[in-house]
């Protein structure tokens, strides 16, 4: 049984997918420029470690853009090999990770973006490996990263499993680390042994975010747990390949990264993959006995096989359990980058599809009514939204109007009124276009139509004209 | 001007039997006959030949006959079904239809496709929304830069086109609505029950 967990382990197979449009990025913007380097002193570098890349950015035997030189070979997959290297500036310890792009190419690619790239390049959290610099040539793609120097978390739990509180550290770091993306709207989606190494401190570090991505691998050659290593850490949704939320699968992926810390065993696991497909998408999985009940329970939530059930980052990070000794400091931001505001209130991110919705095109409206008798309103801010909300309080308590905050950024006004249609309810919706620049919606959800669109025009209005950059439709 | 029209036999060149309309649509029999009531109003202001010309469509959505946008003009090609240019009575209510709060959700979802797939390939490519959102950006007079366009563009595109394929196609679109449902919120007017 175990013999079987640790080969999962030890796969190393994982497949990275580069967004084309990085590829393209990196060739437009011109890091193919070959005639820079000296391809004879790479044939040298090659011939001295074997079965070496060739690297067409490698000069003076083993130097990187004349900025990193390289060493050992630390680990190889199917696309790509990382190398120990060398900050000749800093001095400073890195791995390169060496990506051929032909045989990523010829997987066909999951679209992921350059963002997520730039994202990753500009983020600086304890507990991710930072991406230091991307350069490219034709055919190959180049990472520097941060080196960590511990290993593979991996290495140590296919040793045996790990004491619960030692256990319980790795998940609260691999928490932290996941949903500090995710609050920038990076996902992982590839969350697996491989990804999770070892400071020389033992802190966790995730590496690959933002550039893997859950990569079709039956469409290779339809022999999955060949090409791609394995699928035990992969949310039943990705499987079934449904539309699915990068976060909801990433919590999943750590639900089972937890119970392997805890068990050094797969939760879903089966020789037959049909089989570990069914148990993955029926969460059928059996705690040992020695699990503390808080343990299974948290479990339970997030090995949900619904997504939309499934326990969400804010409430893992809320569960008892998970806050036994944390360390509150890793759990802010204060020693991360200043550009990086602190985690936004939970506004309702609009997709461009949302924005080409607001369209005053699309209001066919106008065809019925005239534009000073509709029961709505909208306009865009460059104020925070909690300027937004303490102005639209300071009007409504002029007018006796009682505010009430619901979640997701709406709030409802309400004035009671003796008019036969009942008290006027208007509607405030804030949403973030992007973090400077939000759209207010106001709406009159019940009541007299002639009473709102009086107290709209003569006193809401007015009263919000400081925040408007521009109203809409006007 | 309005005289000619009391005699009530004359009809616009387009006019079709309200009945055979309600039929079709989910209006009942009288609605029709009022929407055709708005549409002698609106195919006559400012060409009085009984069908509704682009101008006539800009003067009624924006109280401006010279306003373009390129959402009422998507809106406008496709209500003109025959595409000779205006709209016709028949044409009106059949679109209006897709507006209605009864209307399935997937009569909806397929006009929203329709209307976004603005070069009809059968698909939403990139550059299409993202030429939206510049439209719309412009007409909110927000200014955003090309890399914060692309990254709303691309990050909808890495939720949207499941096969990453670079565009989206009909059974994404629908996958991606379901998920989305408020996207399609324009699609209904409630003014219509």
């Amino acid at each position: 049984m175990m013999g079987s967990n640790v080969g999962y382990f030890f796969t190393k197979t994982c497949i990275i997918a580069i967004p084309y449009d990085l590829l393209v990025l990196l060739d437009e913007i011109g890091f193919n420029h070959q005639n820079k380097f000296n391809n004879h002193a790479q044939m040298r570098y090659e011939s001295a470690i074997s079965g070496g890349p060739k690297h067409e950015l490698v000069e003076d035997g083993n130097v990187l853009m004349q900025k990193y030189e390289f060493g050992k070979i630390l680990g190889q997959g199917n696309f790509a090999k990382v190398y120990h290297g060398r900050d000749l500036k800093s001095n400073e310890n890195i791995a390169i990770k060496v990506i051929d792009k032909e045989k990523v190419l010829k997987v066909g690619l999951i679209d992921q973006t350059k963002r997520e790239i730039s994202v990753m390049g500009m983020v600086k959290h304890p507990n991710i490996i930072q991406l230091y610099e991307v350069m490219a040539t034709k055919t190959k793609i180049y990472f520097a990263m941060e080196y960590a120097k511990g290993g593979e978390l991996f290495d140590k739990v296919a040793k045996g499993r790990l004491k619960e509180d030692v256990a319980r550290k790795y998940f609260q770091q691999l928490i932290c680390a996941v949903d500090f993306c995710h609050t920038r709207g990076v996902y992982h989606r590839d969350l697996k042994p491989e990804n999770l190494l070892l400071d020389e401190y033992g802190n966790l570090k995730v590496t690959d975010f933002g550039l893997s991505a859950h990569t079709d691998c039956t469409r290779l050659d339809g022999l999955l747990h060949t090409t791609c290593g394995t699928p035990a850490y992969v949310a039943p949704e990705v499987i079934s390949r449904r539309g699915y939320d990068g976060a909801k699968a990433d919590i999943w992926s750590c639900g089972v990264i937890l119970f392997v810390l805890l068990t050094s065993q797969l939760p879903f696991n089966d020789p037959n993959i049909m089989q570990m497909y069914k148990k993955i998408s029926k969460a059928e999985y059996k705690c040992p006995h020695s699990f503390p009940p808080e343990v299974r329970r948290l479990l339970k939530r997030i090995l949900d096989p619904n997504p939309i059930t499934r326990i969400s980052m804010k409430k893992i990070m809320e569960n008892s359990w998970f806050k036994k000794g944390l360390d509150t400091k890793q759990m802010n931001d204060s020693d991360l980058k200043p550009h990086f505001e602190p985690k936004k209130p939970d506004f309702t991110k609009f997709n461009a599809f949302d924005i080409i919705s607001l369209s005053t095109g699309f209001d066919l409206s106008g065809l019925f009514v005239g534009s000073d008798q509709k029961d709505e309103a909208k306009f865009t801010s460059t104020k925070p939204a909690s300027d937004v909300i303490s102005k639209l309080e300071q009007i409504a308590a002029g007018l006796k109007m009682e505010v009430c905050m619901k979640k997701g950024g709406l709030l409802k006004i309400k004035k009671p009124s003796e008019s036969r249609n009942g008290p006027l309810l208007i509607d405030v919706e804030i949403f973030e276009i992007t973090s400077s620049f939000h759209l207010v919606e106001l709406k009159k959800s019940s009541g007299d139509a002639l009473e709102y669109q009086k107290l709209f025009k003569q006193d809401i209005k007015p009263a919000l004209q400081e925040l408007v950059w521009a109203w809409h439709g006007e | 001007m309005g005289c000619v029209c009391s005699s009530g036999v004359k009809h616009t060149p387009g006019y079709e039997d309200p009945a055979l309309l309600a039929k079709e649509t989910p209006f009942t029999v009288s609605e029709v006959e009022a929407l055709y009531e708005l549409f002698k109003k609106l195919s006559s202001s400012i060409i009085n030949d009984g069908r509704i010309h682009k101008e006539e469509f800009q003067l009624a959505l924006f109280r401006n006959r010279n306003r373009r946008n390129l959402f009422a003009d998507r809106i406008f090609d496709l209500f003109d079904q025959k595409r000779n240019g205006v709209i016709e009575f028949g044409e009106f209510v059949r679109s209006l239809g897709v507006f209605h709060p009864n209307t399935p959700v997937e009569d909806k979802i397929t006009f929203a496709f329709r209307l976004y797939d603005l070069r009809r390939t059968g698909f939403i490519e990139k550059e299409e929304l993202t030429e939206m959102v510049i439209a719309l950006l412009h007409e909110s007079d927000l200014v955003l830069s090309e890399d914060v366009i692309e990254v709303i563009v691309d990050k909808t595109f890495n939720d949207a086109d499941i096969k990453g394929d670079g565009k989206i196609d009909k059974d994404e679109w629908k996958q991606f609505v379901a998920n989305n449902p408020s996207l399609i919120k324009n699609m209904t007017l409630p003014y219509l029950k």
